[in-house]
Protein backbone atom coordinates (compact mmCIF):
# COMPACT_ATOMS: atom_id res chain seq x y z
CA UNK A 1 0.00 0.00 0.00
CA UNK A 2 2.81 2.32 1.31
CA UNK A 3 5.57 3.03 -1.50
CA UNK A 4 8.16 3.54 1.57
CA UNK A 5 8.13 4.84 5.09
CA UNK A 6 10.47 5.82 7.88
CA UNK A 7 9.85 6.55 11.60
CA UNK A 8 10.39 9.75 13.44
CA UNK A 9 10.41 10.61 17.28
CA UNK A 10 9.52 14.36 18.11
CA UNK A 11 10.25 16.01 21.42
CA UNK A 12 8.25 14.60 23.77
CA UNK A 13 9.50 11.20 22.88
CA UNK A 14 6.32 9.65 20.49
CA UNK A 15 6.80 8.26 17.12
CA UNK A 16 5.52 9.35 14.11
CA UNK A 17 5.59 7.61 10.43
CA UNK A 18 6.91 9.91 7.55
CA UNK A 19 5.71 8.93 3.90
CA UNK A 20 4.32 10.20 0.95
CA UNK A 21 0.92 9.90 0.49
CA UNK A 22 -0.97 7.36 -1.58
CA UNK A 23 -4.30 7.03 -3.44
CA UNK A 24 -5.80 4.94 0.01
CA UNK A 25 -5.07 8.06 2.07
CA UNK A 26 -8.04 9.45 0.90
CA UNK A 27 -10.33 9.62 3.81
CA UNK A 28 -7.66 10.15 6.28
CA UNK A 29 -6.49 13.14 4.68
CA UNK A 30 -9.89 14.75 4.84
CA UNK A 31 -10.74 14.04 8.72
CA UNK A 32 -6.93 15.57 9.34
CA UNK A 33 -8.12 18.73 7.42
CA UNK A 34 -11.70 18.97 9.40
CA UNK A 35 -9.83 18.48 12.32
CA UNK A 36 -7.33 21.14 11.82
CA UNK A 37 -8.15 25.60 12.66
CA UNK A 38 -8.94 27.54 10.11
CA UNK A 39 -6.36 30.07 10.27
CA UNK A 40 -3.72 27.14 9.80
CA UNK A 41 -5.41 26.73 6.60
CA UNK A 42 -6.31 29.98 5.01
CA UNK A 43 -2.71 29.68 2.96
CA UNK A 44 -3.68 26.77 0.78
CA UNK A 45 -4.84 27.31 -2.46
CA UNK A 46 -8.16 24.89 -2.64
CA UNK A 47 -10.41 24.24 -0.10
CA UNK A 48 -9.69 21.15 1.39
CA UNK A 49 -12.64 20.25 3.17
CA UNK A 50 -14.76 19.19 0.26
CA UNK A 51 -14.52 15.86 -0.63
CA UNK A 52 -14.38 16.47 -4.38
CA UNK A 53 -10.33 18.97 -3.50
CA UNK A 54 -8.94 15.68 -1.95
CA UNK A 55 -10.49 13.26 -4.25
CA UNK A 56 -8.67 15.06 -6.99
CA UNK A 57 -5.85 15.21 -5.39
CA UNK A 58 -5.37 11.55 -4.93
CA UNK A 59 -6.66 10.67 -7.94
CA UNK A 60 -3.63 12.85 -9.57
CA UNK A 61 -0.62 12.17 -7.51
CA UNK A 62 2.12 12.48 -9.60
CA UNK A 63 5.52 12.46 -7.01
CA UNK A 64 7.48 14.50 -9.75
CA UNK A 65 5.02 17.47 -10.05
CA UNK A 66 3.99 17.75 -6.14
CA UNK A 67 5.37 15.23 -3.48
CA UNK A 68 2.93 15.20 -0.46
CA UNK A 69 4.67 13.99 2.55
CA UNK A 70 1.98 12.87 5.33
CA UNK A 71 3.14 12.18 9.15
CA UNK A 72 1.29 9.55 10.97
CA UNK A 73 0.43 8.95 14.46
CA UNK A 74 -1.72 5.69 15.84
CA UNK A 75 -3.88 5.51 12.12
CA UNK A 76 -4.46 9.22 11.71
CA UNK A 77 -2.84 11.37 9.56
CA UNK A 78 -1.54 14.51 11.77
CA UNK A 79 0.76 16.83 9.37
CA UNK A 80 0.93 17.08 5.86
CA UNK A 81 3.56 19.00 3.60
CA UNK A 82 4.31 19.36 0.36
CA UNK A 83 6.92 20.16 -1.97
CA UNK A 84 5.50 21.80 -5.36
CA UNK A 85 8.26 21.51 -8.54
CA UNK A 86 8.40 22.38 -12.04
CA UNK A 87 10.21 20.71 -14.60
CA UNK A 88 10.87 23.38 -17.17
CA UNK A 89 11.27 26.89 -17.20
CA UNK A 90 13.51 29.83 -15.24
CA UNK A 91 12.24 28.40 -12.13
CA UNK A 92 12.77 24.55 -12.71
CA UNK A 93 15.35 24.65 -9.66
CA UNK A 94 13.10 26.05 -6.97
CA UNK A 95 10.76 24.11 -4.95
CA UNK A 96 8.17 25.34 -3.09
CA UNK A 97 7.18 24.06 0.24
CA UNK A 98 3.65 24.46 2.26
CA UNK A 99 2.96 22.41 5.72
CA UNK A 100 0.04 22.23 7.59
CA UNK A 101 0.00 20.21 11.56
CA UNK A 102 -2.46 19.04 13.60
CA UNK A 103 -3.32 21.06 16.58
CA UNK A 104 -2.55 18.40 18.91
CA UNK A 105 0.89 17.87 17.20
CA UNK A 106 2.11 21.33 17.20
CA UNK A 107 4.96 22.74 19.19
CA UNK A 108 6.17 18.98 19.28
CA UNK A 109 9.26 19.37 16.62
CA UNK A 110 6.65 17.71 13.97
CA UNK A 111 6.85 20.62 11.82
CA UNK A 112 10.59 20.83 11.90
CA UNK A 113 10.68 17.20 11.15
CA UNK A 114 9.17 17.42 8.18
CA UNK A 115 10.45 20.27 6.71
CA UNK A 116 13.70 18.59 7.19
CA UNK A 117 12.93 15.70 5.36
CA UNK A 118 11.55 17.78 2.44
CA UNK A 119 14.88 19.75 2.37
CA UNK A 120 16.47 16.95 2.09
CA UNK A 121 14.30 15.39 -0.98
CA UNK A 122 14.73 18.64 -2.75
CA UNK A 123 18.15 17.97 -2.32
CA UNK A 124 17.84 14.13 -3.50
CA UNK A 125 15.26 15.66 -6.34
CA UNK A 126 18.21 17.85 -7.73
CA UNK A 127 16.65 21.00 -6.60
CA UNK A 128 18.63 24.37 -5.37
CA UNK A 129 16.26 26.63 -3.49
CA UNK A 130 13.26 26.31 -1.74
CA UNK A 131 10.71 28.97 -1.15
CA UNK A 132 7.99 29.45 1.62
CA UNK A 133 5.39 32.01 2.03
CA UNK A 134 4.34 32.63 5.23
CA UNK A 135 1.97 35.65 6.97
CA UNK A 136 4.24 38.24 9.22
CA UNK A 137 2.09 37.18 11.98
CA UNK A 138 2.75 33.54 12.13
CA UNK A 139 5.22 33.40 14.54
CA UNK A 140 5.73 29.90 14.95
CA UNK A 141 5.96 29.06 11.36
CA UNK A 142 8.23 31.88 10.62
CA UNK A 143 10.60 30.08 13.57
CA UNK A 144 9.78 27.14 12.20
CA UNK A 145 10.92 27.63 8.80
CA UNK A 146 13.89 29.48 10.16
CA UNK A 147 15.38 26.76 12.44
CA UNK A 148 15.38 24.69 8.97
CA UNK A 149 17.86 26.88 7.27
CA UNK A 150 15.06 29.30 5.83
CA UNK A 151 15.55 33.10 5.73
CA UNK A 152 13.46 35.85 4.92
CA UNK A 153 13.95 37.90 1.59
CA UNK A 154 11.38 40.04 0.81
CA UNK A 155 8.08 40.97 2.59
CA UNK A 156 5.05 41.96 0.43
CA UNK A 157 3.14 44.93 2.50
CA UNK A 158 -0.75 43.92 2.67
CA UNK A 159 -0.48 41.60 0.24
CA UNK A 160 -3.00 38.41 1.56
CA UNK A 161 -6.45 38.64 2.99
CA UNK A 162 -7.94 35.70 5.32
CA UNK A 163 -10.93 34.99 5.69
CA UNK A 164 -12.50 37.68 7.27
CA UNK A 165 -11.05 40.00 4.68
CA UNK A 166 -8.25 41.50 6.54
CA UNK A 167 -5.36 42.30 5.12
CA UNK A 168 -1.81 40.90 5.85
CA UNK A 169 2.23 41.14 5.05
CA UNK A 170 3.77 37.81 3.29
CA UNK A 171 7.02 37.19 4.27
CA UNK A 172 8.94 34.93 1.09
CA UNK A 173 11.55 32.61 2.96
CA UNK A 174 14.22 31.06 1.15
CA UNK A 175 16.30 28.41 1.55
CA UNK A 176 19.51 26.91 0.08
CA UNK A 177 19.50 23.35 -0.22
CA UNK A 178 22.77 22.33 -0.66
CA UNK A 179 24.25 24.78 1.93
CA UNK A 180 22.72 22.39 4.67
CA UNK A 181 25.08 19.77 5.77
CA UNK A 182 22.28 17.45 5.53
CA UNK A 183 23.03 13.52 5.14
CA UNK A 184 21.52 10.66 2.76
CA UNK A 185 22.51 11.74 -0.50
CA UNK B 1 51.13 7.91 -12.27
CA UNK B 2 47.67 7.81 -14.07
CA UNK B 3 45.22 7.30 -11.34
CA UNK B 4 41.34 6.46 -12.43
CA UNK B 5 39.02 8.52 -10.44
CA UNK B 6 35.33 6.59 -10.25
CA UNK B 7 32.90 7.98 -7.32
CA UNK B 8 29.17 7.20 -6.73
CA UNK B 9 28.94 4.09 -8.20
CA UNK B 10 25.87 3.29 -6.23
CA UNK B 11 24.96 -0.26 -7.37
CA UNK B 12 24.44 1.00 -11.14
CA UNK B 13 26.30 -2.19 -12.74
CA UNK B 14 25.59 -1.42 -16.60
CA UNK B 15 27.34 2.08 -15.92
CA UNK B 16 30.69 0.65 -14.18
CA UNK B 17 31.02 -2.02 -16.60
CA UNK B 18 31.02 0.79 -19.45
CA UNK B 19 33.63 2.52 -17.20
CA UNK B 20 35.42 -0.28 -16.49
CA UNK B 21 35.87 -0.93 -19.84
CA UNK B 22 37.17 2.10 -20.66
CA UNK B 23 39.27 2.00 -18.08
CA UNK B 24 40.37 -1.10 -19.93
CA UNK B 25 42.40 1.82 -22.58
CA UNK B 26 43.78 4.34 -20.36
CA UNK B 27 46.65 2.69 -19.48
CA UNK B 28 46.07 3.78 -15.77
CA UNK B 29 48.28 2.68 -12.97
CA UNK B 30 45.56 2.47 -9.80
CA UNK B 31 41.86 2.83 -10.33
CA UNK B 32 40.30 4.76 -6.69
CA UNK B 33 36.88 4.84 -5.85
CA UNK B 34 35.78 8.08 -3.70
CA UNK B 35 32.63 6.20 -2.40
CA UNK B 36 29.28 5.06 -2.23
CA UNK B 37 29.17 1.99 -4.21
CA UNK B 38 26.15 0.81 -2.62
CA UNK B 39 22.58 2.44 -2.39
CA UNK B 40 20.03 3.97 -4.61
CA UNK B 41 20.45 1.38 -7.84
CA UNK B 42 18.98 -2.49 -7.92
CA UNK B 43 23.02 -4.37 -8.68
CA UNK B 44 25.09 -3.91 -5.19
CA UNK B 45 26.43 -7.03 -5.57
CA UNK B 46 27.42 -7.04 -8.98
CA UNK B 47 29.43 -3.54 -8.44
CA UNK B 48 31.31 -4.85 -5.15
CA UNK B 49 32.53 -7.71 -7.60
CA UNK B 50 33.40 -5.90 -9.85
CA UNK B 51 35.48 -3.72 -7.42
CA UNK B 52 37.38 -6.40 -5.71
CA UNK B 53 38.15 -8.53 -8.99
CA UNK B 54 39.35 -4.64 -10.53
CA UNK B 55 41.70 -4.46 -7.03
CA UNK B 56 40.13 -1.17 -6.89
CA UNK B 57 41.53 1.39 -4.19
CA UNK B 58 37.98 2.57 -2.22
CA UNK B 59 37.04 4.75 0.59
CA UNK B 60 33.93 4.44 2.42
CA UNK B 61 30.51 6.70 1.18
CA UNK B 62 27.75 7.52 3.61
CA UNK B 63 25.58 5.22 1.95
CA UNK B 64 28.40 2.11 2.48
CA UNK B 65 28.53 3.01 5.70
CA UNK B 66 24.85 3.24 5.88
CA UNK B 67 24.33 0.02 5.08
CA UNK B 68 26.35 -1.56 8.08
CA UNK B 69 24.79 0.61 10.80
CA UNK B 70 20.67 1.23 10.59
CA UNK B 71 20.97 4.63 13.12
CA UNK B 72 22.81 6.32 10.30
CA UNK B 73 20.57 4.98 7.43
CA UNK B 74 18.02 6.44 9.45
CA UNK B 75 19.10 10.20 8.79
CA UNK B 76 18.57 9.55 5.36
CA UNK B 77 16.45 11.20 3.54
CA UNK B 78 12.89 8.38 2.90
CA UNK B 79 13.85 7.84 -0.75
CA UNK B 80 18.11 7.35 0.26
CA UNK B 81 16.46 5.19 3.00
CA UNK B 82 14.11 2.48 0.69
CA UNK B 83 17.29 1.94 -0.84
CA UNK B 84 19.37 2.07 1.51
CA UNK B 85 16.86 -0.41 3.69
CA UNK B 86 16.44 -3.00 0.01
CA UNK B 87 20.63 -2.94 -0.25
CA UNK B 88 21.01 -4.21 3.20
CA UNK B 89 19.09 -6.96 2.45
CA UNK B 90 20.88 -7.86 -0.92
CA UNK B 91 24.29 -7.54 -0.01
CA UNK B 92 26.20 -10.82 0.87
CA UNK B 93 27.98 -11.12 3.80
CA UNK B 94 31.42 -11.51 2.72
CA UNK B 95 30.78 -8.45 0.86
CA UNK B 96 29.05 -6.38 3.63
CA UNK B 97 32.51 -7.26 5.89
CA UNK B 98 34.56 -5.82 2.73
CA UNK B 99 32.87 -2.99 3.57
CA UNK B 100 33.56 -2.54 6.97
CA UNK B 101 37.24 -2.29 6.45
CA UNK B 102 36.99 0.78 4.08
CA UNK B 103 38.85 3.73 5.31
CA UNK B 104 37.16 7.10 5.44
CA UNK B 105 39.96 9.21 4.02
CA UNK B 106 43.59 8.12 2.24
CA UNK B 107 46.72 9.98 1.45
CA UNK B 108 48.80 8.94 -1.33
CA UNK B 109 51.91 10.43 -3.04
CA UNK B 110 50.63 14.16 -3.23
CA UNK B 111 47.18 14.01 -2.72
CA UNK B 112 44.35 13.50 -0.26
CA UNK B 113 40.97 11.37 -1.08
CA UNK B 114 37.84 11.55 0.39
CA UNK B 115 33.88 10.91 -0.09
CA UNK B 116 32.57 14.12 0.94
CA UNK B 117 35.11 15.92 2.80
CA UNK B 118 38.72 15.06 4.87
CA UNK B 119 36.39 15.44 8.07
CA UNK B 120 32.92 13.92 7.26
CA UNK B 121 31.48 11.63 4.73
CA UNK B 122 28.40 13.39 5.07
CA UNK B 123 29.53 17.34 4.27
CA UNK B 124 29.38 18.56 0.63
CA UNK B 125 31.74 20.48 -0.97
CA UNK B 126 29.28 22.94 -3.41
CA UNK B 127 29.57 26.62 -1.75
CA UNK B 128 32.85 28.63 -1.93
CA UNK B 129 32.90 28.74 2.32
CA UNK B 130 32.68 24.51 2.12
CA UNK B 131 35.58 24.66 -0.76
CA UNK B 132 37.65 27.22 1.30
CA UNK B 133 37.70 25.00 4.90
CA UNK B 134 38.80 22.11 2.63
CA UNK B 135 41.45 23.99 1.08
CA UNK B 136 42.54 25.16 5.01
CA UNK B 137 42.46 21.25 5.89
CA UNK B 138 44.64 20.35 2.41
CA UNK B 139 47.52 22.84 3.24
CA UNK B 140 47.61 21.93 7.13
CA UNK B 141 48.25 18.34 6.10
CA UNK B 142 50.92 19.66 3.13
CA UNK B 143 49.10 18.11 0.29
CA UNK B 144 48.16 19.99 -2.89
CA UNK B 145 45.38 17.94 -4.36
CA UNK B 146 42.14 16.58 -2.80
CA UNK B 147 40.00 14.05 -4.74
CA UNK B 148 36.69 13.83 -3.87
CA UNK B 149 32.78 12.70 -4.55
CA UNK B 150 29.17 13.05 -2.69
CA UNK B 151 27.95 15.79 -4.97
CA UNK B 152 27.56 13.16 -8.09
CA UNK B 153 28.93 16.82 -10.38
CA UNK B 154 32.20 16.79 -11.68
CA UNK B 155 34.02 20.04 -10.50
CA UNK B 156 37.77 21.30 -10.14
CA UNK B 157 38.45 24.18 -7.41
CA UNK B 158 41.69 26.03 -7.16
CA UNK B 159 43.31 27.89 -4.71
CA UNK B 160 46.23 30.16 -6.38
CA UNK B 161 49.07 31.36 -4.91
CA UNK B 162 47.72 34.88 -3.62
CA UNK B 163 44.82 32.64 -1.82
CA UNK B 164 42.40 33.20 -4.27
CA UNK B 165 39.43 30.01 -4.29
CA UNK B 166 37.32 29.60 -7.34
CA UNK B 167 36.02 26.84 -9.50
CA UNK B 168 37.13 26.34 -13.28
CA UNK B 169 34.57 25.06 -15.60
CA UNK B 170 35.09 21.25 -16.15
CA UNK B 171 35.43 20.79 -19.65
CA UNK B 172 35.83 17.53 -21.89
CA UNK B 173 39.94 18.18 -22.72
CA UNK B 174 42.52 17.49 -20.72
CA UNK B 175 43.57 20.30 -18.39
CA UNK B 176 46.98 21.16 -17.22
CA UNK B 177 46.95 22.10 -13.64
CA UNK B 178 49.23 24.93 -12.14
CA UNK B 179 52.52 23.57 -10.20
CA UNK B 180 52.17 25.77 -7.79
CA UNK B 181 48.27 26.04 -7.16
CA UNK B 182 45.72 23.50 -4.68
CA UNK B 183 43.07 21.68 -6.30
CA UNK B 184 40.08 20.13 -5.00
CA UNK B 185 38.80 17.12 -7.98
CA UNK B 186 35.61 15.73 -8.20
CA UNK B 187 35.27 13.18 -10.92
CA UNK B 188 31.30 12.97 -10.97
CA UNK B 189 29.27 10.14 -10.82
CA UNK B 190 29.61 6.73 -11.92
CA UNK B 191 26.06 4.97 -11.23
CA UNK B 192 24.02 8.12 -10.63
CA UNK B 193 24.96 11.48 -12.83
CA UNK B 194 23.76 14.76 -11.10
CA UNK B 195 25.33 17.62 -13.59
CA UNK B 196 22.04 17.21 -16.65
CA UNK B 197 24.99 14.73 -18.77
CA UNK B 198 23.42 11.15 -17.85
CA UNK B 199 26.36 9.23 -18.60
CA UNK B 200 28.89 7.58 -16.60
CA UNK B 201 31.49 9.67 -14.92
CA UNK B 202 35.01 9.31 -14.30
CA UNK B 203 38.54 11.25 -14.54
CA UNK B 204 42.13 10.50 -15.18
CA UNK B 205 44.85 12.63 -13.43
CA UNK B 206 48.35 12.47 -14.26
CA UNK B 207 51.21 13.44 -11.67
CA UNK B 208 53.74 13.49 -13.80
CA UNK B 209 51.73 15.59 -16.75
CA UNK B 210 50.04 17.21 -13.39
CA UNK B 211 46.66 16.93 -15.43
CA UNK B 212 43.13 16.00 -14.70
CA UNK B 213 40.92 14.79 -17.62
CA UNK B 214 36.95 14.42 -17.53
CA UNK B 215 35.54 12.09 -19.02
CA UNK B 216 32.12 9.85 -19.26
CA UNK B 217 30.82 7.17 -21.27
CA UNK B 218 27.23 6.15 -22.63
CA UNK B 219 25.52 3.49 -20.66
CA UNK B 220 22.13 1.04 -21.02
CA UNK B 221 20.02 3.27 -19.17
CA UNK B 222 16.92 1.94 -19.76
CA UNK B 223 18.38 -1.58 -18.59
CA UNK B 224 19.57 -0.19 -15.23
CA UNK B 225 15.82 1.37 -14.92
CA UNK B 226 14.29 -2.16 -15.25
CA UNK B 227 16.55 -3.05 -12.68
CA UNK B 228 15.41 -0.28 -10.25
CA UNK B 229 11.99 -1.01 -10.82
CA UNK B 230 12.06 -4.47 -10.89
CA UNK B 231 13.78 -4.55 -7.51
CA UNK B 232 10.58 -2.24 -6.31
CA UNK B 233 12.72 0.54 -5.70
CA UNK B 234 11.05 4.21 -6.05
CA UNK B 235 10.28 4.99 -9.31
CA UNK B 236 12.05 8.14 -9.48
CA UNK B 237 15.38 6.56 -9.15
CA UNK B 238 14.50 5.24 -11.99
CA UNK B 239 13.79 8.31 -13.77
CA UNK B 240 16.16 10.28 -12.42
CA UNK B 241 19.03 8.18 -14.51
CA UNK B 242 17.70 9.79 -17.99
CA UNK B 243 17.77 13.31 -17.06
CA UNK B 244 21.33 12.71 -14.99
CA UNK B 245 19.84 14.42 -12.13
Amino acid sequence: MFPYQKEGTLKDGSRVILRPLVKEDRDKLLDFFRRVDDRDLMFLRNDVRDPATIDDWVNHIDYSKVFPLVAEADGKIVGDATLHMRKVGWKRHLGNVRIVIAKDYQNKGLGTLMINELIDLAAEFGLEKLVAEVHLLATPALNLFKKAGFAAKAVFEDLVKDQSGQRGDLVVMVCEVLARERRGL
Amino acid sequence: MRLALISDIHSNIQALEQVMAALRRERVDQVLNLGDVVGYNANPNECLELILEWKVLSLAGNHDLALLDPDRARRFNLIAYQAIVWSREQVRPEFQEYLQTLPLVLEGPGYLACHGTPTSTDHYISYHFQGKAVFNTLRALRQQVCFFGHTHRRALWYRDVRGKVATLPVSPEKIRLEPSWHYLINPGSVGQPRDGNPDAAYAIFDDEEFSIHFKSVPYDIAAAQRCILKAGLPDFLAERLVQGI
